[in-house]
């Protein structure tokens, strides 16, 4: 038990550092903070929720900052698209903010947030399913047939759509091999904004999947891209907590000890797989939050007074960190062992490399 | 039992109750009556 006195919690340390550790290799890998897996953790381990808000946001600034640098010397990062979606992504966070005050000021923020969250994130992963199976198929029938398989395949026609639209200025995206209009980039800059700063996230979960199927950058540019995102509004979002007096620094330093490792685990191992492998990912960590939110909501709902409901999100959020860990972990060592001409299933041969 | 490698979904079930099971552990363990 370590005393966190700044939050007034006793607290096994190892848990934050176990914490830290595996949204590190989450975020790191499909490029999100992991906000919406930390926060609840840090309530279910007794901190207060404001603390647990400013403690999850703070880590992830540090934590970004991490897997930025390794997705940089990965190449996974395209700063053209990068500092264009800033400015929409400022200004649809401050949009965002101001949407919640108003649904705040009418006593109904608690069930809105919840039931946003339950209805976005339950579409963006039958959108992300649907699609990356169809790619994962279209990838097996290419190595049945003895093609070359690019790091790369997506199915969706969205991007060529907005491709297309002839709004000056028109910009050049070299990594991301993108030619958009930047007020694409800046709309979904602003959209992506609006919905983390609303739900009080970095937004890494709207974020990737919208410049994947929208500007049609590949998945690999989309998480490295997305993380200079996280880092600028976490920067934002932990000076701003600071200074509210919602951060407990000796939760933060355990946290990151754990996310130090983690973010350059899960950056690394996204060159161990192709794009459809990481929406995979991302999309069950979709699936399975909605399931952790849905519960909370039905909890809320009920006046507080199932106690399994609360019970049983308590033990998702925790299982959700274990199990894409553990897939992540599972991916690599099926990518080495193919690398070594060993047997891997059917089904992996095409997500890895 | 092969089921649960070859197949996607069927290793997906697998890694899921590993985790929810590993997840009970910890809540039963360090968590029970603090949260």
């Amino acid at each position: 038990m370590f005393d966190f006195a700044i939050a007034g919690v006793q607290a096994p340390f190892f848990l934050l550092v176990l914490v830290g550790l595996t949204v590190g290799i989450v975020g790191g890998f499909i490029g999100v903070g992991g906000g919406y897996m930390v926060t609840p953790a840090l309530i279910v381990f007794g901190f207060p929720g404001y603390m647990a808000s400013g403690i999850d946001m703070t880590h992830i600034c540090g934590k970004g900052l991490v897997s930025t640098v390794r997705h940089r010397q990965l190449g996974n990062i395209d700063w053209t698209l990068a500092l264009s979606m800033i400015a929409g992504t400022m200004l649809g966070v401050e949009l965002g903010i101001r949407l919640l005050v108003y649904f705040k000021n009418l006593g109904i923020s608690g069930v809105v947030l919840l039931m946003t969250s339950v209805a976005l994130m339950f579409t963006l992963f039958l959108y992300t399913q649907f699609e990356t199976r169809r790619a994962h198929k279209k990838m097996a029938e290419m190595e049945k047939a003895g093609e070359k398989l690019g790091r790369e395949l997506q199915t969706s026609n969205l991007p060529k759509f907005f491709q297309t639209i002839p709004l000056a200025p028109i910009i050049r995206c070299r990594a991301a091999r993108v030619i958009v209009s930047m007020w694409v980039i800046v709309l979904v800059g602003m959209v992506t904004g609006v919905l983390a700063g609303f739900l009080g996230v970095g937004g890494g979960f709207v974020r990737v999947p919208a410049l994947v199927y929208v500007v049609g950058a590949s998945t690999h540019i989309a998480v490295g891209t997305d993380l200079v995102e996280i880092v600028i509004s976490g920067a934002y979002g932990a000076l701003r907590h600071s200074i509210e007096g919602n951060v407990d620094m000796m939760a933060v330093l355990f946290m990151i000890a754990g996310a130090m490792f983690g973010a350059q685990v899960g950056s690394i191992a996204t060159s161990y797989v192709r794009g459809p492998a990481i929406r995979y990912i991302l999309s069950y960590s979709l699936i399975l939050a909605t399931l952790g939110a849905a519960l909370r909501l039905t909890y809320v709902l009920t006046g507080q007074s199932v106690e399994w409901l609360s019970l049983t999100a308590v033990v998702l959020t925790l299982g959700e960190m274990i199990f894409l860990c553990l897939f992540i972990s599972s991916l690599v060592w099926f990518a080495v062992r193919r690398r070594g001409g060993k047997w891997v299933p059917d089904w992996v041969a095409p997500l890895v490399i | 039992m092969k089921w649960f490698i070859n197949s996607m979904l069927g290793y997906w079930v697998l890694l899921l109750v590993i985790s929810l099971g590993a997840a009970a552990i910890i809540y039963e363990v360090w968590l029970k009556g603090r949260v």
